[in-house]
């Protein structure tokens, strides 16, 4: 059996971190394939609906990243994003959401060597957790209850 | 029913030597509404677009992904190039295989499977895409430059001269600013009053420009092309509409002991006064902190010495409204005090100075008449020494930027010294030279080769006092760190140049960025140095960072062709990925309930309430609007949003709900 | 509470209001709510330890509006949704007469939202003994432990809604779980749905919860709900030194403070 493949999903912000992933790029620096990025206009723009329904289709990590605070190109969307993942990831852990498979972090369009590490160790991390069932099969439950009927 | 096209790209090989681009292309071709998919060499090239356009035609697309480059790189291109064959540009999106995929990973099947994985992604991202049609902005053909120095004066002129009006604010009684401070400059020893007085005249008699000295910007609202600026003429207590200017009034004045802060503090002025004799306007204002009548409520000698009667001690500040479609930043910066350095006596050595007091100094129309004397005894000083980088580049004092102009400063406060005193002896501690510019280099090697000036590189540790003479310790790093003493009669410290004190507060009611040092941040280092992150709004001369009178100049002129090109249009188009609030059939109208959480969640304030009447008239309710004008398409009040009634054009729930969920369909 | 009743009279005697808002005898020893519209009826109002429904619930219902301009008996819970609602621009000074009444049956009267805000500040709204007890029991439990209990104890609802229905704070028209484009939670009262639905409430009424547990009483099947907006509140004072419903400008979630918490955050 080969070794588990985490799916690691990003929710980035366009000004910074995409651009930063950008130069990442350019700088040739290599990274595991697991990630796939999604690209916002900013951190105050991701709905925190959409870290479940990537775990509900089988993400078995999330990044969340954009500006370092201070430079949000819309000045104070990343405060704002910053305000809800503290909300969010209390209420995530009381619940038993294991937010060990949620990584957040700030990684500005220079930062392309960083990008290339947040992706690597949050590989490595989800990897060593293992696969993220358990939301999962809530959702699954979901498809069974209505192809079933 | 969707008729995606796929386009994937080779970019010679930057893709195709990790992609399996064919497979890419093939395996696109059987997604879910994709109607045509094809691969070729270079996707941007004439021929790759109109492969697209073609495409668009004969397949009769609904919508394009072209899976390349970065989007931040082509997607104006691709949208053009869909926009050209009839296809509304807002209906293509970028897959980035390039530097998200192929750059960053080895030839795999997996690098191949995630280029299929992001393409799929945004094929149902395009399945939800809109057609939009840009946003149309009127706009105020009247700039406001905020700032009198060098930069607001030719900023002024300069967009005055292509026939627009400019309102020009300075907070001080005069316009002019450092330059009209300094004595002559490098590296052509010009005199600094002699090119700039003139500059300043034209600007007092512009019929484009409106003055307002002694003033200050209170507010502003709205945004670019329709700005609402609150302006505070601080009262002047002179009627300059009658004054004269005749002088009677401030030769009267009996306080005459506040320090003079054109001359650096050097000297002294009256409380009603005029900065300098030069000055623009050339008509006294009264200083009201420093007034005895202001203060003691006894006085009133200028006034009965005004022939005109141009005293009122009972004028008010003013607060006016002006309406203005582009502005321009150009407040200048500060220098550090001497008080600022312990090393060097804390400012309490009346012969260490700064480089702004030197240059009142050698000035024809500073306090010695540009005789260089010491202001503790007058003497004329036999040995000087100049100390580059006082504060710049020193971490362990906060300013870790170098402030540019200082090395040049120096060389010609030395080589003046060296004009003016010819048996005397001048000294420069410096870290490095930096000469970069226009006969620069000349300049400073002139000042060690013909004018003797000597040049020790190493850093001061100390200055102290010692029987009328400053004793200055240092270290010669060009001679294996050998101390050297040097027993001056005068020290110049090129203090670093810093933001100005009322910055952030600036910053702040115009809603644009400022870095760590609070100097105004530019919306790009390289590509965007004159514009802020606010639309509509500039910058010009040390207001961003130090630089020199060329450089400020240059940058002025370059904010006014900003704002020449933002006024050469009479209606603005902009990108409208801006959020809108959504409006349904009656009885709701719209699902949103009008909370107006998202007001304080918006940085733009573009979050307004609107009423919301049946046919008779009558409110039914009150939601939210988002101004388009201010609206800069973050999406934090789509977040927010609890009922979802705000969304987000290009960036919608249901375009990043199904490319979340298509991601990772296996 | 005869105060109450003398100034509930009054006001609709003189026609200062049209209906009273507040709790009678109910069936089975509950007390519910009460719309009073003739002097007459006034004798009927009674205030006990039981009566815990928020009656602020009413205050934004359109059925309730078209009575007229109501007087409210309003508890601390039901004054706090007061004022989180004003906040919120549902309500405005001049539409309603709030009837504040103590623990202990007295009537106090208001002049305005502001006097009941600061009225509310010899009520800090905070946990008791027993719900932090009950809040570190949960936390205390193993992650698996913790999602083991939450899918037991939700897989019980049923999306009745009833929780939303008492909830002073869920006075949206249109509800998120009803937009359908895209369909954020999924309709079907299944696990997936139930789950979603609860933490998006929790997350919804982060910042705007007055912790009055109407949403858990109203529940037919008990669900321990009120512990995910607990958990909120706790958490937003804790980390982000909220401090209850204000009036002044600003909402938990649409605020900021630069030095907000980011140890989580590389």
């Amino acid at each position: 059996m080969s070794e588990f493949e985490p799916k690691i999903v990003a929710f980035v912000c366009n000004w910074c971190t995409y651009a930063g992933a950008d130069l990442t790029g350019t700088s040739r620096i290599k990274y595991a394939t697991n990630v796939k990025i999604v690209r916002f206009p900013c951190t105050g723009r991701i709905d925190f609906m959409l870290l479940l329904k990537a775990f509900g289709e089988g993400a078995d990590g999330i990044i969340i990243s954009g500006c370092h605070p201070n430079d949000c190109h819309y000045t104070s969307g990343n405060f704002h994003a910053r305000r809800r993942w503290v909300m969010f990831r209390g209420l995530m852990n009381f619940m038993g959401i294991d937010t060990r498979r949620v990584q957040f972090s700030w990684v500005s369009a220079a930062e392309g060597a960083k990008w290339a590490e947040i992706v690597n160790t949050t590989v490595d991390e989800v990897r060593e957790l293992g696969p993220y069932t358990d939301y999962k099969k809530v959702a699954d439950y979901l498809e069974t209850e209505v192809t079933n009927g | 029913m969707s008729r995606i096209g796929v386009f994937v790209c080779h970019c010679g090989e930057n893709i195709s030597s990790t992609v399996d681009v064919e497979k890419v292309a093939q395996t696109a071709a059987g997604f879910d509404g994709v109607a045509y998919s094809v691969d070729y060499k270079y996707m941007c090239s004439d021929p790759g677009q109109s492969l697209i356009k073609q495409a668009i035609k004969d397949h009769n697309l609904t919508g394009v992904v072209v899976s390349a480059c970065s989007p931040r790189m082509h997607e104006p291109t691709f949208r053009k190039a869909c926009a050209e064959a009839g296809l509304n540009g807002y209906m293509c999106e970028m897959t980035n295989l390039r530097e998200h995929c192929s750059w960053v990973h080895e030839r795999t099947e997996e690098t191949t499977e995630k280029a299929i994985d992001l393409v799929r992604m945004l094929v149902e991202k395009v399945k939800n895409d809109k057609p939009l049609e840009p946003i149309k902005v009127p706009i105020f053909k009247t700039a406001l430059v905020i700032g009198g120095g060098i930069a607001g004066i030719q900023t002024s002129l300069d967009i005055a001269n292509c026939g627009h009006k400019v309102i020009l604010v300075e907070k001080e009684p005069s316009i002019g600013g450092h330059m009209s401070q300094l004595s002559e400059t490098f590296p052509t020893l010009d005199c600094s009053q002699c090119i700039l007085t003139p500059r300043m005249v034209e600007v007092a008699q512009h019929p484009n420009i409106t003055l307002y000295t002694y003033s200050e910007l209170e507010s502003l609202e709205g945004y670019i092309g329709n700005f609402k600026a609150k302006i505070r003429k601080k009262a002047k207590s002179v009627d300059h509409s009658v004054c004269t200017g005749c002088g009677d009034c401030w030769t009267k004045c009996p306080s005459k002991k506040i320090p003079s802060e054109f001359n650096a503090g050097l000297d002294n002025r009256t409380a009603i006064y005029v900065p300098f004799p030069q000055a623009v306007p050339n008509k006294p204002v009264i200083d009201k902190d420093h007034c005895t009548y202001y203060q003691k409520g006894k006085c009133r000698l200028c006034e009965k010495n005004c022939k005109p009667g141009a005293i009122h001690f009972d004028l008010e500040d003013e607060i006016i409204e002006v309406e203005v479609g582009g502005i321009v930043v150009t407040t200048g910066f500060d220098v550090k005090g001497t008080d600022f350095f312990p090393e060097y006596g804390y400012g309490k050595y009346k012969d260490v100075i700064t480089g702004l007091q030197f240059e009142r100094l050698a000035s024809a129309s500073g306090p010695t008449l540009g005789e260089i004397k010491r202001p503790s005894d007058g003497k004329v000083p036999e040995k000087i020494v100049f100390i580059a980088c006082a504060g710049s580049r020193d971490p362990a004092k906060g300013i870790d930027y170098c402030s540019k102009i200082c090395c040049m400063y120096t060389a010609k406060h030395a080589m003046l010294y060296q004009h003016k005193v010819h048996t005397g002896k001048s000294y420069v501690f410096y870290m490095d030279i930096r000469a970069g510019g226009k006969n620069y280099e000349e300049f400073v090697r002139r000042a060690i080769e013909e004018d003797k000036v000597n040049y020790v590189r190493g850093r001061v540790s100390t200055v102290y006092e010692k029987n009328g003479k400053l004793i200055v310790k240092g270290a010669d790093t060009l001679m294996n760190g050998q101390p050297v003493e040097i027993e001056a009669d005068m020290v110049v410290l090129a203090t670093a140049g810093v933001a100005n004190c009322g910055s952030e507060e600036l910053a702040q009611k115009l809603h644009v960025s400022y870095d760590r040092y609070k100097f105004f941040a530019e919306a790009h280092p390289k590509l965007k140095p004159v514009e802020t992150n606010t639309a509509g709004i500039f910058l010009a001369g040390a207001c961003q960072a130090p630089k020199d009178i060329p450089e400020t100049v240059g940058m002025a002129s370059g904010a006014a062709a900003k704002v020449a090109a933002l006024f050469s249009q009479d209606e603005l188009k902009r990108e409208p990925l801006i959020a809108v609030v959504n409006r349904q059939m009656p009885p709701t109208f719209s699902s949103c309930v009008g909370c107006f959480l998202c007001e304080t969640a918006c940085p733009y304030r573009a979050i307004e309430r609107e009423e919301i009447k049946d046919r008779a008239g009558n409110v039914i309710k009150t939601i939210a609007k988002v101004n388009d004008g201010l609206c800069q398409g973050c999406g934090t009040c789509v977040a927010f949003c609890r009922t979802k009634s705000i969304d987000i054009q290009g960036f919608t729930n249901e375009q990043m709900y199904s490319e979340v969920m298509a991601l990772l369909n296996d | 509470m005869v105060d109450v009743k003398k100034k509930a009279a009054e006001l609709l005697s003189s026609e200062a209001v049209k209906v009273i808002i507040g709790y009678t005898e109910g069936t089975g020893g509950k007390p519910r709510a009460a719309f009073i519209q003739n002097v007459a009826d006034v004798e009927k109002l009674i205030f006990n330890s039981q009566c815990v429904m928020n009656l602020a619930v009413y205050l934004t219902k359109a059925e309730i509006k078209k009575l007229g301009k109501p007087a409210i008996v309003a508890p601390v819970n039901v004054l706090r949704a007061i004022i989180q609602l004003a906040f919120e621009v549902q309500i405005q000074e001049s539409d309603i007469v709030v009837l504040g009444i103590t623990p202990d049956e007295k009537l106090v009267e208001f002049q305005s939202f502001a006097a009941i805000e600061s009225y509310l500040e010899d009520f800090k709204m905070e946990l008791d003994a027993k719900e932090k007890e009950t809040l570190a029991k949960i936390s205390g439990m193993s992650l698996e432990e913790r999602w083991a209990y939450w899918t037991e104890e939700l897989s019980e609802c049923f999306k009745c809604y009833a929780c939303r229905a008492a909830c002073p704070m869920c006075y949206c028209h249109k509800c998120a779980v009803e937009q359908n484009k895209p369909q954020w939670i999924p309709v079907a009262a299944h696990q997936l749905g139930n789950m979603e639905w609860h933490i998006m409430r929790a997350m919804h009424l982060a910042g705007r919860c007055v912790n009055c547990d109407a949403c858990h009483n109203a529940c037919p099947k008990g669900i321990n709900l009120n512990f995910l907006t607990k958990l909120m509140l706790a958490d937003a004072q804790e980390q982000l030194g909220y401090t209850g419903p204000t009036l002044k400008e600003g909402n938990l979630l649409s605020t900021y403070n630069p030095n907000d918490q980011e140890n989580f955050i590389k």
